[in-house]
């Protein structure tokens, strides 16, 4: 390779961006959305018209303690891990959790907080809500698999970064130019644009997204220094006693309300999860949580902890109390705590959210106008990579540029209206509503491979526009409610979930307009003209 | 600007790529083992902070593999500071150790 520097980088950005944009961009569209998780859940689950919670008493409490242990008793005695979630703010059931042993999946069951009794399904709108695109967004719900996909695209991103600053002679020029309707020059002026102007963001969220899996992106450290045990290298990091090794000898779970009292006591804060680790052996402990205090979150970065009471669950002996907003563990985990702060956006409430989803959007947006500058580029003049499979490799890439752009919106705008048309008493209906929510993207891949280009874009952008569009309105449909009603109540969360889905339709509108003005003729005689004029279409010219 | 036809290209080039995501992690791991002798911390905390800085280490040691005039500079530039802070790690290990 006898090149310069910014030839070499230009071929590593062109084609290490291209190979990865498409995960790319369904790490940043979904973590985007996921910034929002809350109050998607609470549109999904109508805990609007539910309304508020009214706070608990402490004997309410006890009793909802009492009631889950006695179903977890009596569906796994012996289990690796028990958790009570009391009724709260979000939900005014008993939720139960629960896993035999350290490699079976977590159960989950929903109990009445008045009689105990399980609830069926159907008695709720069972769903993930807005945790679906945040488990997209950082495993691609394929567990740890999912995990080293999410971080190999990650360093890719980085890689990109920096190797599309190299090729940018002029940055800051490239930041003031856009030149609209000329084609090709304008998908690169957008991608250039938006890369610089979220410059700072795409660095810090990247970075921070990978130091978030630390010791499991590289565990070189660890494993060359730790000395004797894991467990205990991290333990002695956190500075949090470390987990009692199984002891394989039955004991009797004590009551664990007194204990859920004694917590409450030694945190000076309400419990929200009462949780035991080996439940049924002699190493058993029970941990009390404190309730989260969504006003603690504003001002700081780190410190922000809701409190914990740790107790030895066959002497009761107390093991660790962590009072809430105190810090644990050395200046370089609070380096990193903050690093993982900044990547949740775990402060500067609702304006630091909307600040992130802008400059995810933008961010989604750059990936998208980068793989679409691919193929606009080589539509004008082949640049012939691939020898005689070209045109097929190019053909293979403008699907997948449908599918993964246009495609993964329609499937996440289709995941919506899943969760208002699937019937309520379904089985497993959380998981359910993530199943069809992959059959869209599915079916969406299979339309861009059977449609022509430009058809593809067209019919999938509109398809986007009517499921935003239509959202209120199916709102309203299937449960009475709607954005005038969540207005009047001052129900922020669900009028800003209809209100941004009418947004983002009439920003699909905008973009089919634009195609149509570029594209007036698309029934075009031959179909390698169809092509063309599709790919054009696209690029503006 | 393209996937180079002649053979001896491609195999340049799949050195290159190999030695950017292998070569490249390598390097980053045994900089995080160096670095957590040298940072003025805690075992666990030297641990993490070396680990930090090890993804920018990462980043550079990809960009340097294509910015390499050669395949064979490519690994030699990752393979060097390598095996030199290999050989620093594995002593401070043994000096640590004696005392």
């Amino acid at each position: 390779m006898k090149q310069t520097l910014r030839q070499s980088m230009s071929w590593l950005h062109t084609w290490g961006g291209l190979w990865f944009t498409w995960i790319l961009f369904a790490i940043f569209l979904t973590g985007t959305l996921g910034v929002f998780d809350d109050p998607i859940s609470h549109w999904m689950r109508e805990q609007g018209k539910i309304g508020e919670i009214a706070p608990s008493t402490v004997d309410q409490r006890s009793r909802a303690v009492e009631l889950g242990q006695r179903h977890l008793a009596a569906v796994s005695p012996r289990a690796d891990f028990w958790s009570i979630g009391l009724p709260g703010d979000e939900n005014p059931n008993i939720r139960v959790f629960w896993r035999a042993d350290e490699d079976a999946p977590f159960k989950q069951a929903q109990l009445d907080p008045l009689t105990g009794a399980e609830l069926q399904p159907g008695a709720s709108r069972e769903t993930e809500g807005g945790h679906h695109f945040v488990h997209m967004h950082f495993e691609f719900h394929a567990g740890m698999a999912g995990i080293w996909i999410v971080g190999a695209a990650t360093m890719a991103m980085l890689v990109a970064l920096v190797s599309g600053i190299i090729v940018h002679k002029k940055i800051f020029a490239d930041f003031f130019t856009f030149r609209p309707g000329k084609g090709q020059r304008s998908w690169l002026d957008g991608h250039n644009a938006l890369g610089v102007l979220t410059l700072p963001f795409l660095f810090v969220i990247s970075y921070t997204g990978l130091t978030i899996f630390w010791a499991t992106y590289m565990p070189a450290g660890v494993l060359a220094r730790y000395d004797g045990s894991e467990d205990a290298f991290f333990a002695r990091l956190s500075e949090e006693p470390a987990p009692r090794p199984l002891q394989h000898i039955d004991a009797l779970m004590p009551e664990l309300a007194p204990l859920m009292r004694r917590g409450e006591a030694a945190i000076g804060r309400e419990a929200s999860f009462v949780v035991v680790e080996h439940a049924g052996d002699r190493s058993a402990a029970v941990r009390v949580f404190g309730r989260f205090d969504p006003d603690a979150e504003n001002d700081r970065l780190v410190g922000r902890g809701s409190g914990s009471a740790l107790y030895d669950a066959i002497t009761l002996e107390t093991l660790d109390v962590q009072l809430p907003n105190t810090v644990r563990g050395g200046s370089v985990l609070q380096t990193q705590r903050t690093m993982n702060a900044l990547h949740f956006v775990r402060f500067g409430g609702y304006p630091m959210k909307w600040l992130y989803f802008i400059c995810g959007m933008a961010a989604s947006a750059m990936l998208a106008t980068g793989a679409i500058l691919f193929m606009v580029k080589r539509r004008k003049k082949s640049a012939n990579e691939f020898g005689a499979a070209t045109a097929r490799v190019y053909r293979g890439i403008e699907v997948l540029n449908v599918a993964a752009i246009a495609g993964l919106i329609l499937a996440c705008a289709a995941y919506f209206w899943i969760n208002r048309l699937l019937p309520l008493d379904v089985a497993e209906r959380g998981t359910r509503e993530i199943l069809l929510f992959f059959a869209v993207w599915l079916a969406s891949l299979a339309h861009a491979a059977l449609r022509p280009s430009l058809a593809a874009w067209r019919e999938q952008l509109a398809a986007c526009a009517l499921l935003c569009l239509g959202l209120p309105l199916l709102n309203l449909a299937t449960t009475g409610d709607w954005l005038v009603a969540a207005l009047a109540r001052g129900d922020g969360e669900t009028a800003g979930v209809e209100l941004s889905a009418i947004g983002f339709g009439l920003i699909f509108l905008a973009m089919l307009r634009q195609l149509r003005r570029r594209a007036p003729t698309l029934t075009v005689d031959r179909p390698e003209t169809a092509k063309t004029a599709a790919i054009d279409a696209i690029g503006g010219r | 600007m393209s996937v180079p036809s002649p053979a001896h290209l491609r195999l340049a080039l799949g050195s290159r790529v190999l030695a950017a995501v292998g070569g490249g992690y390598a390097l980053a791991s045994v900089f995080s083992i160096w670095l957590s002798y040298l940072l003025p911390a805690e075992l666990p905390e030297a641990v993490l902070g070396a680990t930090l800085f090890s993804f920018a280490v990462y980043t550079a040691a990809v960009i340097w593999a294509f910015a390499a005039a050669s395949a064979a500079r490519a690994w030699l530039g990752l393979l060097l500071p390598g095996a030199a802070m290999g050989l620093m790690a594995a002593a401070l290990q043994l000096g640590g150790a004696a005392a």
